[in-house]
């Protein structure tokens, strides 16, 4: 299984976090993956106002030929996205990992602003060592 | 006590509406309901419905009451517990010397100093200024910290020959085993003599556990948070009557890359001293 990539997208759909970890992917300017972040973000809306029922759900995942994605809303309506290659195993262990991080190196940091981007390098770090462990 | 407080209770519950409260004090000493069930049943009938369920409307009416009546004595005894009834410990009623179950979470207190440092940092102007607040805070940590902990060790010594370093090496190595060990749980990973000078020395910790999620951002480079921890150690010193100048500088290594040394520059009246102290 290969990461191709892991954004974060608040809970007014504007994208803080992105970042590739594969050259699978082809290299977008960064205004464009925004753009797409923000379509993700709505499609995720729409989805979770067609869940039957009174469950609060949305998009989990979605899958094309040879790739896919899996989409972690956590309950403050941060969004992990995760950028995958088909084979694959262990993603929802994955992201909760990726959301301890978060929790960790981006909330507990005094430096960080609450909704903007994050420019943490200890996140980045972290998140750099725990995608090389899955990568093969 | 307890029951002025019921009866003060029974009265602002009849002055809000709450006749249910009123009716149980009459209902509990007449256990014969021949005749008050009758009266309170006239009562209710008024107010609620007058026609037709005179009859059947009491009987679950005072079932409920005798519900409620059972409810403001429980609630006395949470609000205002008697001395059999445990309560829980706030830290100051807990004795000084017991350490078990007093240790904090380390995730609650990293929310506490990032907020602190934020508060901190938007008060001042330059890092210099916030270095200082942020040591500033921990002198005062650090005075009580060193009462503290030589308190619990005359205590745990059983009260007698109660010791206090006063050669520098020992007060020293006191911080850099006691004090931290307090503090973080391990003793500093180092404790040396600076190259420099002879009144410099360094303690070092290779994952300082307070600062282990704070990135300092670019513009900041300069910063460390570790000045909480720099302000502590000069609060110890300070109060065994060893004045330095304590500051806080990142140092990473590529094992450790947030590793911190507090530098402990001591003021030339300690040295002094301790030449005249001899050997």
């Amino acid at each position: 299984m290969t990461i191709h990539a892991v954004w974060v997208i608040n809970k007014a759909g504007g994208l803080v976090f992105s970042r590739s970890y594969s050259d699978t992917l082809p290299a977008l300017p960064l205004n464009t993956i925004l753009i797409l972040a923000g379509t993700l973000h709505g499609v995720h809306a729409i989805t979770s106002r067609l869940t039957p029922g009174a469950g609060s759900g949305g998009m989990e995942a979605f899958e094309a030929e040879g790739w896919g994605g899996r989409v972690f809303l956590t309950s403050t309506g941060t969004k992990f996205v995760v950028l995958h290659s088909i084979p694959h195993t262990g993603l929802e262990e994955l992201l909760k990992r990726i959301y301890e991080i978060y929790a960790d190196a981006v909330m507990k940091n005094p430096f960080h602003t609450a909704e903007m981007p994050i420019n943490s390098s200890l996140f980045e770090s972290r998140l750099q060592g725990l995608i090389a462990g899955v990568n093969t | 006590m307890a029951q002025s407080l019921a009866y003060m209770g029974g009265g602002s519950g009849s002055a809000g509406g709450g006749t249910p409260s009123s009716s149980s004090r009459f209902s509990l000493p007449t256990s014969p309901p021949t005749s008050s069930t009758p009266s309170s049943a006239s009562f209710y009938s008024h107010s609620t419905n007058p026609s037709t369920s005179t009859v059947s409307a009491p009987l679950p009416k005072r079932d409920g009451s005798r519900i409620v009546s059972a409810g403001p004595s429980s609630l006395q005894q949470t609000l205002f517990p008697s001395s059999s009834h445990q309560a829980p410990t706030s830290i100051l009623d807990r004795p000084l010397n017991r350490t078990k179950g007093a240790e904090v979470s380390l995730g609650a207190f990293a929310f506490l100093f990032a907020e602190i440092v934020s508060y901190s940092q938007s008060r001042v102007d330059s890092v210099t200024d916030l270095e200082k607040r942020l040591s500033t805070l921990g002198y005062e940590a650090g005075q009580r910290i060193l009462s503290l902990v030589l308190l619990r060790n005359t205590q745990q010594a059983g009260g007698k020959d109660p010791k206090r370093e006063h050669r520098l090496i020992p007060i020293l190595q006191f911080v850099h085993t006691q004090v931290y060990r307090y503090c973080f749980g391990k003793p500093a990973d180092g404790l040396e003599r600076s190259v420099e000078g002879e009144d410099e020395y360094m303690l070092t910790l290779n994952q300082p556990p307070l600062t282990q999620h704070i990135s300092i951002p670019k513009d900041l480079s300069q910063l460390s948070c570790e000045a909480f921890t720099a302000g502590i150690v000069e609060g110890v010193l300070d109060g065994l009557d060893v004045p330095a100048r304590v500051t806080a500088h990142t140092v990473g290594t590529d094992q450790y890359p947030q590793r911190t040394v507090i530098l402990i520059k001591l003021d030339q009246k300690v040295m002094d001293r301790e030449e005249a102290l001899g050997k």
